[in-house]
């Protein structure tokens, strides 16, 4: 591997030891975050983010959902911010928990909707790496993550850490409302904390089968990245990452989605197509006939999964990555080692510099201009001083 | 000393009259005090009448009745729950102490001895002690 894609790998090699010794410290922060009764409060959780930030939020919304038995739904930075303060004010807002995620805590979307959501009541809580940020400042609570930072955008230990911290914070929540016992969700806990060696072994696993993926598809321009549930996080997240150290058009799409719409993508040849999956998935299967559609349109897959490979599929064709079985819930942060290990791959292949490095036409993103400068509304009555 | 361990189910009395007995007949004294004790803060040791199951629901109703699960306890470091267990387990207290006769518990005819959980489902142990000759 070149100078280029070292710190991404360096990221994805040192999550084992990151989860190792950082869940139960998290957890002791998380502990003493949410007063009882506001947790008992709560109606409503929304986790709100920008890039790998939402993923995160869409990659634990089914599970916080099932745990705490609220209604649980990631919305992007921009819906938070402009479209939920609108009048009429929802009464009972301080049973809205906002979880507002930015490892820089500088985004300005997101500090954006914890101000105005804070302003209209709801409980704003800071998940950010950076306890001195703009976010921090404008949410009433915050959990600073202490997760050293790495090189910018790849941060594959922050992404983890955000992971950790948001499935800590709904078991956290689902027993103090009594959803589940004691027992339970320190079992949950202990759980996370034990996902450091199926990690290491999945990066193990992952190196050779990505390797072989980029000799192939580092000529293509596209990519389809497939799953549902926990599982489209883990798409989402990496297609991020290839968008960002290769520069192509990758994009993520849940299964029952994809029949509908990429599926009629024209050259299917030439669109290489990750699906993020395992056995006892919710979607499984679905997924046992996606796998059937996209050999019938002919395009050159990578299944990553818990399963066994099928020697029945022309190996020219697909590729198969076998991880370490494990709960459904938890898959987003075993998926992160082949999401990091495929873009580092396919980036020194086709020889990207990761970011364009900030540079030409893509100066405007250096330092985080492009999402740090954006102008921060206080509310609707400001909607339109930039327009007059 | 003695002790078992012990799965509760959920709260309220779990009755662990036979555990103790085969806990006592392990130890050589015969002639003495039995003193069962459960090493937790949520939880409690006590006697009660078994005849009626429904008069056990009375007193775990009556003692949720006296300390309910409130959502302003002090304690937030665990639940609701977990917070009120503290409270009725100080009340009823973590161990009891029985006379020991020729080696058997000297028990009423409508006594036995119960595990109270305030805090379960959870995995407890009882110890059991004997003070005597």
């Amino acid at each position: 591997m070149s100078d280029r894609s070292i710190p991404l790998l360096d990221h994805a090699t040192g999550l084992p030891d990151m989860i190792r010794g950082e869940t139960m410290r998290l957890e002791g922060h998380v502990r003493r975050l949410i007063p009882t009764p506001d947790t008992y409060r709560l109606r409503q959780i929304i986790l709100t983010g920008c890039g790998d930030s939402l993923i995160g939020g869409y990659s634990v919304a089914t599970a916080l959902r099932a745990w705490t038995g609220l209604a649980v739904q990631a919305l992007p930075a921009m819906e938070a911010s402009r479209y939920l303060d609108t009048p009429p004010v929802q009464a009972d807002a301080r049973g809205i928990l906002v979880l507002c995620i930015s490892n820089s805590g500088e985004a300005a979307r997101v500090v954006e909707a914890a101000q105005r959501l804070r302003a209209i009541g709801a409980l704003t809580l800071a998940v950010t790496n950076s306890p001195a940020s703009r976010l921090a400042q404008a949410a009433e609570l915050v959990i600073d993550l202490s997760i050293p930072p790495g090189s910018t955008g790849a941060n594959a230990r922050g992404h983890a850490a955000a992971l950790m911290t948001l499935w800590l914070i709904g078991i956290r929540i689902a027993e103090v409302r009594m959803r589940i016992t004691m027992e339970e969700a320190d079992a949950r806990r202990a759980l996370i904390a034990r996902q450091a060696d199926p990690v290491e072994r999945s990066l193990a696993a992952c190196a050779a089968v990505c390797a072989q993926a980029a000799d192939r598809w580092s000529g293509h321009r596209n990519a389809d990245l497939l799953g549902s549930g926990p599982c489209l996080g883990a798409a989402q997240f990496a297609a991020a990452k290839l968008v960002e150290t290769t520069g192509i058009h990758a994009s993520a799409q849940d299964i029952e989605e994809f029949h509908h719409l990429n599926y009629f993508i024209d050259r299917p040849a030439e669109m290489p197509t990750i699906v993020f999956t395992a056995t006892d998935a919710a979607a499984a299967s679905r997924m046992r006939e996606l796998a059937g559609t996209l050999h019938d349109l002919g395009r050159p897959t990578l299944l990553i999964t818990d399963a066994a490979a099928d020697t029945s599929s022309p190996p020219n064709q697909h590729l198969h990555l076998q991880l370490p079985t494990a709960e459904e819930w938890v898959l987003p942060l075993l998926h992160i080692a082949p999401a990091i290990m495929l873009a580092a791959s396919w980036a020194e292949k086709a020889g990207c510099t990761p970011f364009r490095g900030h540079a030409g036409a893509w100066a405007g993103a250096q330092q985080g201009r492009l999402v740090r400068e954006s102008f921060i509304q206080s509310g609707p009555q400001d909607r339109d001083e930039r327009a007059t | 000393m003695q002790s078992f361990g012990l799965a509760t189910p959920g709260n309220g009395l779990h009755d662990v009259t036979e555990q103790v007995a085969e806990a006592i007949a392990k130890i050589v004294v015969k002639e003495g005090i039995v003193i069962v004790s459960v090493p937790h803060s949520t939880a409690a040791v006590t006697l009660v009448s078994p005849w009626d199951t429904l008069g056990l629901e009375d007193v775990h109703d009556e003692i949720c009745r006296l300390v309910p699960a409130r959502i302003d306890f002090k304690h937030q470091h665990d639940t609701p729950q977990d917070a009120a267990g503290h409270v009725k387990a100080a009340i009823v207290g973590h161990s009891r102490s029985i006379i020991l006769a020729e080696g058997k518990l000297m028990l009423g005819h409508s006594q036995r001895i119960y595990f109270w959980e305030f805090d379960g489902p959870r995995r407890r142990t009882v110890q059991v002690q004997v003070v005597g000759t």
